[in-house]
């Protein structure tokens, strides 16, 4: 084993060892490099984040950091804003989430039907996700509004004669952003509930048909059964995504009137890029990113038992 | 062989391409490129802005100045200017920013103090309109240069105040009468008596302040505390809602933003409207203006007892602190804010002069008329508060503003709010 040898034998020095490592070197040789990559544009940001958390770091004053331990956290229990825009958010995906899901499971299943020609239909499908979602906002903002808006000039048709101010109105205004949501987002939970419908044999339905099942009755009994795995996917990922939820509101009413439909995402943008208060705005940052844990491993620990 | 013979071409491009490259950097380095940035919004005049660096690389061989422009608004540019100095990026030398940032950014480090190239503050600033020597000068040093002034002003129509024989009011409580007299002899329902900005947005500061500082009231002290006059502010607010509910101003101005004022008045729409100095340009030479030649302008209105005052905005010119060519850049910024610089801006773009002096220079009064009587309205003009956090400041003020003005908050609340939120920020 000596590598004070003139001659090495093959094997014995390091340059040899890794011209021919054995199984286990080679696993990590070849796993580094998306880890460093992976430890460089994952682990470091979030571990700098949490560090930043206990730190009283303003631009505003030099941007000088003065470590405050737990300060910050106990600052966000006190703090109003914070619990409005939690408490905004929570609901957003409480409504979203479930109405995306029912939207786009009608979708799916329209989508799913035997037309002659399907492209159509997929591409109606694919347009609003394919839209970017600050378009998206802009777009049901001018819907909205109260003088231009297309929503007023049809209530005016109909015979209403008070144009109603939605996006100045905190409940309207709400209602009209999960609206938005749920247009934007039906047709992604549509497209991967569509994939597995499509994965469903139709041997299936033609027993039960001969059973003499009703469709109603085929569509609980088969239909959503089989279609759970991708209901699951589908649920994690719109959840996920409205949790951070910031482009729509952003773009449609700014967080107002005041900050009644401000969320976590805008909140923390506006603390670190408006306020350039990045030691709280990172205390926050770590809040809602504890929150997205905590939905995930609820969403892991149930489809373990369920899937 | 053949293949072996066109590898060997290529290697050999390849090594020239990129000996080519190094030579050029090469020869680049010799010369200075100066990055400036700017907004991209109509009235920050860029294709005027690169007239005045076409000048400066004239006199100044060698240097070849670049443009970046960018956000169309003020908090637009505010955002982007803050995700790039808060990484020290280095690639702009030269920033265009409003006149409420240089405490902010200054503060936060991200300015080159320019006493150690164009001079003591005292020397330097006093040329210029008051207003903007003090701004610009934050804890004893030049943390920027005056660009342009402007200033929030009253436009009216003309030809309806002569047509109604309505003189121009003097009080708020003499332009709600004249309004609404006039919209009641003209019985037009789209037309507006007054048209103020109510969105969140930076103009709402303004329209906060201006009912405020018209009853002699101060916001803040010299050094930046907060001095608000709680009943003062109520009083303020209720004005704006007031005379909402007599039908002056429309029902969403909440959702009014610095353009739709503008869009508004140009159609025909608005009889007084409360905006910026470029909102001038736009009613008397935009093609689709139905309203050239029937425009005025007036001061402020004042509260009975008060005094009138408009609110101060402009743009200033600041070296990075992140900069590698800082001495050429705090050439080109002194060129920049040249008296020379603000007479062409002004006679070329209407954009409103930083020095009293231009306001009656000839050449200028010749080609915009309007700037004799301008001069009095920026002088008179007060500054939003001048604070570190002003991105906070600011935001608080117009959230809460345009809550007011869309009723889901009382004035009294809106006052409360102010505040509690700013009496923590402005100590």
């Amino acid at each position: 084993m000596s590598t004070h040898q003139e001659h090495p034998v093959a094997g014995t020095t390091t340059w040899d060892r890794l011209r021919d490592p054995s199984e286990k070197t080679l696993g990590v040789m070849l796993l580094a490099p998306a880890f460093l990559l992976l430890a460089l544009i994952v682990v470091y940001p979030i571990g700098k984040l949490i560090w930043n958390s206990f730190f009283d770091l303003r631009l505003s004053g030099g941007g000088e950091a003065r470590f405050v331990g737990l300060e910050n956290y106990a600052l966000v229990l006190r703090d109003a804003d914070f619990w409005n825009a939690a408490g905004n958010t929570v609901l957003i995906v409480l409504i979203t989430v479930p109405a995306a899901l029912v939207v786009g499971m009608g979708l799916a299943l329209l989508a799913n039907l035997p037309f002659k020609r399907q492209w159509p239909v997929r591409l109606a499908l694919l347009l609003p996700w394919a839209l970017p979602l600050a378009f998206a906002g802009l777009i049901f903002a001018w819907f909205f509004h109260s003088e231009h808006g297309v929503v007023n000039d049809v209530l005016r048709r109909l015979g209403g004669n008070e144009p109603q101010m939605w996006l100045l109105r905190p409940n309207w205004a709400f209602a009209a952003i999960c609206l938005t949501i749920v247009w934007k987002t039906s047709s992604f939970m549509a497209l991967i509930l569509l994939a597995g419908l499509q994965m469903i044999p139709k041997s299936l339905y033609e027993a039960a048909e001969v059973d003499g099942a009703t469709k109603w009755q085929q569509f609980w009994q088969i239909t959503i059964p089989m279609l759970m795995p991708s209901i699951i996917v589908a649920l994690i990922f719109r959840t996920i995504t409205a949790l951070q939820t910031f482009d729509i509101p952003y773009t449609m009413t700014k967080g107002g009137p005041g900050n009644s439909t401000e969320t976590l995402a805008m909140l923390i943008h506006k603390t670190t890029i408006d306020y350039l208060d990045v030691g709280y705005g990172s205390t926050l940052a770590v809040c809602m990113f504890v929150l997205s844990l905590l939905v995930t491993g609820f969403y892991l620990k149930h489809i373990g038992k369920n899937a | 062989m053949k293949r072996r013979q066109s590898m060997i071409t290529a290697a050999l491009s390849t090594l020239a391409l990129v000996a080519g490259l190094g030579a050029s950097t090469l020869t680049h380095a010799q010369s200075t490129t100066l990055r400036v940035f700017s907004g991209s919004g109509g009235s920050q005049r860029p294709d005027l802005m690169r007239k005045l660096y076409d000048q400066f690389q004239a006199k100044n061989p060698g240097v070849t100045v670049e443009v970046e422009l960018g956000g169309a608004t003020s908090e637009l540019q505010r955002q982007y200017l803050s995700t790039v100095l808060n990484a020290k990026d280095p690639s702009i030398d030269i920033y265009l920013i409003d006149i409420v940032n240089p405490a902010q950014y200054y503060g936060a480090r991200w300015l080159e103090p320019l006493d150690a190239y164009l001079g003591k503050p005292a020397d330097v600033m006093k040329p210029y309109l008051p207003v903007y020597a003090t701004s610009n000068v934050i804890d004893g040093k030049i943390a920027a240069m005056p660009g342009f002034a402007d200033a929030m002003f009253m436009y009216y129509r003309k030809d309806l105040l002569d047509k109604h024989g309505v003189k121009e009011p003097a009080t708020w409580d003499e332009l709600a009468a004249a309004a609404a007299k006039v919209q009641k002899a003209e019985g037009n329902p789209n037309l507006q008596g007054l048209s103020i900005q109510g969105a969140p947005i930076e103009g709402a500061v303004c329209t906060f302040l201006l009912p405020y500082w018209s009853q002699g009231k101060e916001f803040n002290d010299a050094g930046g505390k907060l001095t608000l006059d709680k009943p003062a502010a109520v009083k303020g607010l209720k004005q704006w809602l007031a005379m909402v509910d007599q039908g002056v101003i429309k029902k969403n101005v909440a959702e009014v933003k610095t353009g739709d004022t503008v869009n508004e008045f140009k159609a025909g729409q608005v009889l007084f409207a409360i905006n910026w100095g470029f909102a001038w340009d736009r009613f008397k030479d935009d093609p689709d203006s139905t309203v050239k030649g029937k425009v005025g302008v007036m001061p402020l209105p004042t509260t009975a007892g008060g005094r009138g005052a408009t609110c101060v905005g402009g743009w200033q010119w600041a070296v990075s602190a992140f900069s590698r060519n800082k001495a050429i850049a705090a050439k080109l910024v002194q060129h920049l804010s040249s008296p020379e610089a603000s007479k062409f801006l002004a006679a070329e773009g209407s954009l409103l002069p930083t020095y009293q002096s231009v306001y009656t220079d000839p050449d200028v009064v010749k080609a915009v008329p309007w700037f004799k009587n301008a001069a009095e309205v920026v002088v008179a003009g007060r500054s939003r508060p001048q604070s570190k956090d002003y991105g906070q400041v600011s935001d608080v003020i117009r959230t809460t503003t345009s809550a007011v003005l869309a009723r889901t908050k009382t004035p009294e609340e809106g006052a409360a709010e102010i505040e509690s939120r700013l009496t923590r920020v402005m100590r």
